[in-house]
């Protein structure tokens, strides 16, 4: 038996996966939500809500941007 | 001269490896986007495939090939690796056949662990390095998976539940697309990677390279990304309607969910160095996002066949890994051997799938035109 599992690094998979998972999910969300309210503010007339919801949507979008531009960094500096 | 012609044989094999590679695995990046309707079947395999092709330039870290830490590196020899691949080939097409996903990377360590096996015995074999590397992350790869999945879909129900289908389904159809996107790019940078490592192997083996360390040439690292990309291109639709509809007929919100799921474990465990397969990864998930929604919703005789099939990866792989070792010995160290096993190999397969062509289109057309 020469091979030592990674203890540490499968600890530390076992809650920054989730969390990973959790972030992705929560910012398209975020884009679904947004984009959907607001569509649905703007046919009632509401103005402010529909801002608000762009709003919501646009913020996930960058937090979905930044998870994607992260995995692709993960990607090139591979260990 | 023989060893010059073994050489070109193992080039040729570990292509046509890296072929089943890309259209056996195809269904990992694009299964769920073609069953919700995210892309068109076409559409879907040709982004992987271009995906898949650049993928493979990304990064060429290859110095550590797929079985070091497995195997006595001193016994490697060009007809050890190439019956490892016969092995690795043979499980791939045979899963593929039965529309069982299962890992390639797993199927290419067994048959090179079969051939080592049968060329220095048990000592051959390094069980720790077995253990690390293919046994731990093949039990926690689809038990993580199956978790984040399951949590992220009901994360998705609980944000979008109120809210109207239809533009609901619009915005995770668009979401998937950029995950598929990304695992395609995923698979392309590890999978092809491993292609071109077993090539440079043969090349270092067989004294063409100079040193264990050796960059693969250039020719090696655009065959490999062809041969990758090609195979996605063909699409191995049986497995892809394994994944998309068989195990669970999925929503958008759940074929977003189980690909983010898939992929944010693998880039995770890549981020921290421990490799995991994307197959199974990604069937965790799709597993997750189903039994989240309903247990009665995951077809669970299926799961047992796919579970079955990724527990005889390893010795089944092996075992043909090893009898393509024997066979090619009784040759001794001439061509003969591994010319006359490739040859039978492409007489069986084309007999095999000129039967099964006959009986219908199933095995190499898309849903969209069967």
């Amino acid at each position: 038996m020469t091979g030592a599992i990674d203890t540490d690094a499968l600890l530390e998979l076992v809650w920054a996966a989730p969390l990973a998972v959790l972030a992705v999910t929560v910012s398209w969300g975020m884009v679904v939500v947004g984009a959907t309210r607001a569509s649905e503010a703007r046919r009632e007339d509401r103005s402010t809500a529909a801002a608000l919801n762009v709003l919501v949507a646009v913020a996930g979008g960058l937090l979905f941007a930044a998870a994607v531009v992260f995995g692709l960094l993960v990607l090139t500096a591979k260990p | 001269m023989d060893s010059d012609i073994i050489l070109v044989i193992v080039v040729a094999t570990a292509l046509a490896f890296d072929f089943t590679n890309g259209f056996h695995d195809t269904a990992n990046a694009v299964a769920t986007s073609i069953s919700t309707r995210a892309l068109a079947p076409k559409t879907a395999v040709t982004l992987a495939a271009i995906l898949n092709f650049v993928g493979a330039f990304i990064s060429l870290k290859i110095a550590a090939t797929v079985a070091s830490g497995i195997v006595d590196a001193d016994l490697v020899t060009t007809t050890v690796i190439f019956a490892g691949l016969i092995g690795a080939i043979f499980w791939n097409l045979l899963t593929w056949y039965f529309g069982l996903p299962s890992s390639s990377s797993h199927a290419l360590i067994g048959g090179v662990v079969g051939a080592a096996f049968a060329a220095g015995g048990a000592q051959a074999v390094l069980t720790g390095g077995l253990i690390e590397k293919v046994i731990v992350p093949a039990l926690v790869a689809p038990v993580i998976a199956f978790l984040a999945a399951a949590g992220a879909i009901l994360i998705t129900y609980r944000m979008v539940g109120r809210l109207r289908p239809g533009p609901v389904n619009r915005g995770y159809r668009l979401g998937q697309i950029a995950s598929a996107s990304l695992l395609s790019l995923s698979h392309g940078t590890n999978d092809a990677q491993k292609t071109m490592g077993i090539i440079t192997l043969a090349l270092v083996a067989n004294g063409t390279l100079s040193g264990p360390n050796s960059d693969p040439p250039t020719w090696v690292v655009i065959s490999a990304a062809t041969a990758i990309a090609l195979g996605t291109y063909t699409g191995g639709w049986r497995i892809i309607r394994t994944m998309g509809s068989r195990i669970i007929d999925m929503d958008p919100a759940q074929g977003f969910a189980a690909q983010t799921g898939g992929s944010a474990v693998l880039l995770t465990a890549s981020h921290l160095g421990f490799p995991l397969s994307t197959t199974h990864s990604i069937t965790g998930a799709v597993l997750g996002a189903g039994a989240a929604k309903r247990l009665s919703a995951v077809r669970w005789g299926l799961a047992g066949n796919i579970l079955l099939a990724w527990i005889l990866t390893l010795p089944a792989a092996a075992a043909v890994g090893g009898l393509t070792y024997g066979v090619s010995r009784l040759f001794g160290s001439s061509a003969l051997g591994p010319l006359l096993i490739s040859i039978s190999l492409l007489a069986l397969m084309a007999i095999v799938f000129g039967k099964r062509l006959r009986r219908g289109p199933a095995l190499t057309t898309s849903p969209a035109d069967a």
